[in-house]
């Protein structure tokens, strides 16, 4: 086993967990980008993402009742990333919506669990089980270091695109706007209760084991609806050495 | 190295050239007490009067300018909603609080830019007041 790492350090291999497999690298979220995508590829989107991130405040409730109460900071984090993600402002899942039925949805297909893949029921089931099963700093890690703190790189990419080349209003396209900054402020803070709290050769390398799965689950279920849905339409993804994009039919 | 200058706190915050990085994320990171509550734009309580660099920060999208109304024209930035690339200063009241929701409430704030209001539909929904109002579901994340 290593020996306890100093939090530099240690943060440096937090992020080293995940960047080789981040979620923005992934085929849709590169079609995404370069506007390759459709509207209806954006309703599956949506519809897949309801399924995968809609179940949060679960998620994180699941992770709150296994802190104990020694780790205060880290209740009262859980607690303010629910009330942030339910009720401060438009509920999170209500803007997702909103910008599903800019693209020709509807609220009952989005929350149709049939209309997920199987694979999003599987990542959903995969948070579930973390959150419920780990260590609290385990699944902290997993769900906000390995996932949340992902968000605003993969959605600064994609925010402009939807305004600029999709044509969507900034209103439709809050969702995105939202998360690009209130994840930014929920990952800093997941990652500082995961260096406070990993006191442990132990912890530290289930940290890491499991940022590592979550990104690897994220790349994964980003891979699995391009092959889903956009494939179909578009082939395989190439992307050429300078990030150029090349569609192969 | 690009740094953000805390000047309220008297603190420098430096960070990886080439990097963009967000303003809030950077000062909870470094422990530099910018006054915050919300992290998404709602309340107001991390303004701050940019005072060199204004050049090296992303332009306020939609939240931020309805939140902040005139203070935009004024020099302020939410600090979490604001980026930079490059060298910036910044200063703050430390005792500021929110601003009312009531006096720029960021739902009723007609900003000139796109949004609800120029769909002729007050909320911008299709089904009325019940889009505000807590649904039944999922809350989500990113
Ligand atoms: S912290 Fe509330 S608006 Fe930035």
């Amino acid at each position: 086993m290593p020996d306890l790492m100093a939090p530099s350090e240690f943060r440096l291999a937090l992020e080293q967990a995940f960047s080789g497999t981040m979620a923005k690298d992934a085929s849709f979220s590169r079609a995404w980008a370069t506007g390759k995508l459709n509207k209806q590829h954006f309703v599956h989107w949506a519809t897949n993402h309801y399924h995968y991130i809609g179940p949060f405040g679960d998620y994180l409730g699941l992770i709150y009742a296994n802190t104990p109460d020694h780790a205060r900071d880290a209740k009262d984090f859980l607690l303010q990333n629910m009330y942030e993600e339910e009720l401060s402002d438009d509920r999170h899942t209500d803007l997702l919506i909103r910008f599903a039925e800019a693209c020709g949805g509807t609220r009952a297909y989005v929350q149709d669990r049939s209309n997920a893949m199987p694979f999003t029921k599987g990542l959903q089931g995969w948070m579930y089980c973390v959150s419920g099963r780990e260590h609290f700093v385990v699944a902290s890690a997993a769900l906000i270091v390995g996932l949340e703190s992902q968000v605003p790189s993969i959605y600064r990419t994609q925010y402009p695109t939807l305004i600029n080349k999709y044509g969507f209003s900034e209103w439709e396209a809050e969702f995105f706007d939202l998360h690009i900054t209130s994840d930014e402020i929920h990952g800093e803070r997941g990652y500082q209760i995961v260096l406070k709290y990993a006191d442990t050769p132990q912890l530290q390398q289930r940290c890491l084991q499991f940022v590592r799965e979550a990104a690897d689950m994220r790349f994964a279920y980003t891979k699995a609806l391009y092959e889903t849905y956009v494939l179909p339409d578009l082939g395989a993804w190439v992307e050429t050495e300078d990030r150029q994009p090349a569609l192969v039919a | 190295m690009p740094r953000i200058y805390f000047k309220t706190a008297e603190r420098c915050v430096e960070f990886a050239e080439g990097q963009e990085v967000n303003v809030l994320r950077m000062a909870i990171r470094e422990d530099v007490d910018v006054p915050w509550q919300c992290a998404s734009g709602n309340c107001g309580t991390d303004r701050l009067v940019v005072e060199e660099g204004v050049e090296n920060l992303d332009p306020p999208r939609r939240r931020e300018r309805a939140r902040l109304g005139d203070l935009v024209d004024q020099g302020y930035r939410l600090a979490c909603q604001t980026y930079t690339r490059g060298d910036v200063t910044f200063s703050w009241n430390p005792d500021q609080v929110g601003l009312d929701a009531s006096d720029s409430d960021r739902r009723g704030v007609s900003d000139g830019s796109d949004g609800r209001d120029d769909r002729g539909d007050s909320d911008g929904s299709d089904d009325g007041d019940a889009a505000r109002a807590p649904r039944s579901g999922w809350a989500g994340s990113g």
